[in-house]
């Protein structure tokens, strides 16, 4: 369950990895995310955007069953995610959610060591058998979250001590220590500066190969640049769906034109 | 679009002067400043005041006027007095002779009567018995004894008792606090720490030379033993489904108010459950620190639960985000991150509701706590808990209720004892919360 994706294997940009139909969010009262129909494609980066408060994150933590930990919160229609509806009776959110990683906005270390931050995942998970292997897992990790060279000398020291955006990264690569098949982010650089921001970028361009990157994210430019797919949400509806291009230069509908010119949102 | 003019734009007077508005504000702020000076002041002020009144009052209770004497008795003098009829008669000459000759060595030579010597130091005769009896091998040997004074004659010493009080009775006459100034003066009578304030059990009424908090603070341990055993568990359990597991809905919500309703019920009324659940329901012993500590237990239940809800809640959401992100369990999430970072807020809240417990009297008064003469140490472990005893504060309030004054500086020393405690579980709370904190 837990194999990672085997590298290498030609896989076609357009073989969907989740389907979303008619999915419907609840907050209460609230009508949050209103009938979104969306496919996600596998290896390859799909950017939601929209204002602030349009049920883009909301809907990202449908993908994972983040939401389930909000009392308040219903969510219906049918997610699949390689055919199976993770809303089923039968499906237990851990294993789910080993399976679809999350990153998050604010980084949120655990207070503890750099090294116990990426070998927690597959420590529980019992995805290694020994120290040495998890060794190497956690090197495997923190070198596909770009952070090895940074702290290789100090894995030892607090998690917390790191800068922000070595912070993200190691958020990052405590998402892929548990080789997850989808990874989620959740505006992961807004409390980043431009640099950090740029190193992020460039991880997620390299993390598309081997897993599924859904992104929530404010900066259309942040969208344009590292995304191939694009969904569009305002007031909790998924607007318009396409390729990045597509969305950036073609826009067909007229709200998506007006928010990407910046002048609603 | 025109620009206002010079004088137009400049709606404000000049920086350098403060006006009317800005000084009223800043007079309220000073003023407020003061108020809380003044408070402070006030509350250190009577803290001062509790703490000198406390040592004034429970110090002299550490201190005993004792008279020192070294004496050797003969195994012939041993079977000679064994002998005879009046047993504590012949110890009590032996003792006598052994005073005069003490006196005389410091030359001293005072006439005294025998009496007199007794109702200064008390039944010398029986001391010296009880004490052969139980060490026949000293026999033959140089031992120095020392003796307590009489209570009064203590008092006399301390300032409790003045000269001009004392009219002559069968327990104390002028002419015996005549003698005894001359013992002082001669140091045959010395003030010493008093250790059986400290290792001893309670006496009888007119003993309270004797008098010693020992017992009850074994008592008092056995009590805290318990509650923590039982509180800190249930209470920490309970506390964690509530905050992290359970549904918020109106049963939860029931719930929390009534526990938030119970750390305001007053503890004599636990003391009624506690009588009527576990001595006449569950037939426990009366008086037994187990029952004690059920019923403490029951009080600070809710004061656990409280604080470590606090400081659950305090603990960011992000955290728990984090462990449930990479696929951890809601349980694994809260015992590996969430409780973690909570340690130190429980262990506090805990200390703190046993230190509350710790001073509780009211619920031990139903149980039958106080008033009960902790006159012997617990025999065992299960003795400790089961026997019945008395515990810190119960002792202190049957000391106060007592009508010789010498009780009531038994009682006073018995608080500041208590508070000894209390300020060591505070900074043990001190400690544990700095060193379970998280560290970065």
């Amino acid at each position: 369950m837990y194999d990672a994706p085997t590298p290498g294997s030609k896989v076609d940009q357009t073989d969907i990895k989740i389907t979303a139909k008619k999915v419907q969010v609840y907050y209460g009262d609230t009508h949050a995310i209103k009938d979104v129909d969306v496919d996600i494609v596998d290896r390859a980066v799909t950017a939601f955007i929209g204002p602030s408060g349009c049920g883009k994150s909301t809907f990202l933590r449908c993908l994972n069953r983040m939401n389930d930990t909000i009392d308040v919160c219903r969510v219906e229609g049918e997610i699949k995610i390689d055919g199976e509806d993770i809303y089923d009776r039968r499906i237990d959110p851990v294993q789910l959610r080993a399976k679809v990683g999350m990153v998050f906005q604010k980084p949120n270390p655990f207070p503890k060591s750099i090294y116990d931050n990426v070998a927690y995942g597959p420590k529980i998970h019992g995805m290694v058998r020994n120290k040495a292997e998890l060794d190497e897992l956690v090197e495997t990790a923190l070198r596909g979250a770009a952070l090895w060279d940074e702290v290789k000398d100090r894995l030892q020291s607090p998690g917390t001590g790191l800068s922000g955006g070595q912070q993200q990264r190691l958020c990052i690569a405590r998402a892929v220590a548990t080789q997850p098949e989808v990874l989620l982010m959740d505006e992961p650089c807004s409390a980043l500066d431009p640099i950090a921001t740029a190193q992020v970028e460039d991880l997620i361009e390299t993390l598309k190969e081997q897993f599924s990157v859904v992104i929530v994210t404010h900066s259309m430019q942040q969208a344009a640049r590292i995304s191939q797919k694009t969904a569009f949400f305002h007031l909790g509806n998924l607007v318009e769906y396409d390729d990045t291009n597509t969305i950036f230069t073609n826009p067909s509908d007229s709200r998506t034109e007006s928010y990407i010119t910046g002048r609603i949102g | 679009m025109t620009y206002a003019t010079h004088e137009g734009a400049k709606r404000h007077g000049s920086l350098l002067t403060v006006d009317a508005k800005t000084k009223t504000r800043n007079a309220a702020e000073t003023r407020f400043r003061i108020y809380g000076i003044i408070a402070i002041l006030a509350g250190l002020s009577f803290l001062v005041i509790l703490a000198f009144s406390i040592i004034r009052s429970g110090l002299p209770a550490f201190s005993a006027n004792m008279v020192e004497v070294e004496l050797t008795l003969t195994p012939e003098q041993y079977a000679d007095a064994e002998a005879q009829l009046f047993k504590t008669r012949a110890y009590e000459q032996v003792f006598n002779a052994a005073f005069t000759s003490e006196l005389q060595e410091r030359g001293l030579d005072t006439e005294f009567d025998a009496e007199s010597i007794q109702r200064i130091i008390g039944n010398t005769g029986a001391t010296l018995r009880s004490f052969y009896r139980a060490n026949e091998d000293m026999l033959g040997q140089p031992v120095t004894f020392n003796l307590p004074t009489a209570s009064r004659v203590d008092g006399y010493f301390k300032g409790r008792l003045l000269r001009e009080n004392v009219t002559d009775s069968r327990f104390l006459t002028l002419a015996d606090l005549d003698l005894a100034d001359e013992l002082k003066e001669a140091g045959l009578i010395q003030s010493k720490f008093n250790w059986t304030f400290i290792t001893g059990k309670d006496s009888s009424v007119d003993n309270p030379g004797g008098a010693g908090i020992g017992a009850s603070v074994v008592g008092s341990f056995a009590m805290m033993l318990v509650v923590l055993f039982l509180s800190l568990p249930i209470g920490v359990a309970a506390s964690i489904y509530l905050e992290e597991f359970a549904p918020k809905n109106r049963w939860t919500d029931l719930i929390e108010v009534n526990i938030s309703n119970l750390a305001a019920v007053p503890s004599i009324v636990f003391g009624i459950l506690g009588l009527a659940a576990f001595i006449q329901f569950a037939h426990l012993p009366q008086s037994a620190p187990l029952v004690g500590g059920l019923v403490l237990t029951l009080m600070t239940l809710p004061t656990i639960i409280i604080s470590t809800r606090a400081s659950l809640k305090s603990v960011p959401p992000s955290i728990r985000d984090a462990a449930l992100g990479v696929g951890a369990s809601k349980m694994q999430a809260v015992f590996h991150h969430v409780l973690p970072l909570a340690m130190p807020g429980i262990l506090t809240g805990t200390i703190i509701g046993l230190a509350q417990a710790l001073g509780e009297t009211a619920p031990l008064l139903l149980i039958g706590m106080v008033g009960f003469v902790a006159r012997e140490y617990p025999g065992g472990l299960a003795s400790a808990f089961m026997d019945p005893n008395s515990a810190m504060p119960a002792q202190i309030y049957t000391w106060a209720a007592r009508s010789d004054d010498a009780f009531y500086e038994k009682a006073w020393g018995g608080i500041i004892i208590l508070m000894v405690f209390l300020l060591a579980m505070n900074i043990l709370a001190i400690i544990l919360r700095r060193r379970f904190e998280r560290r970065w």
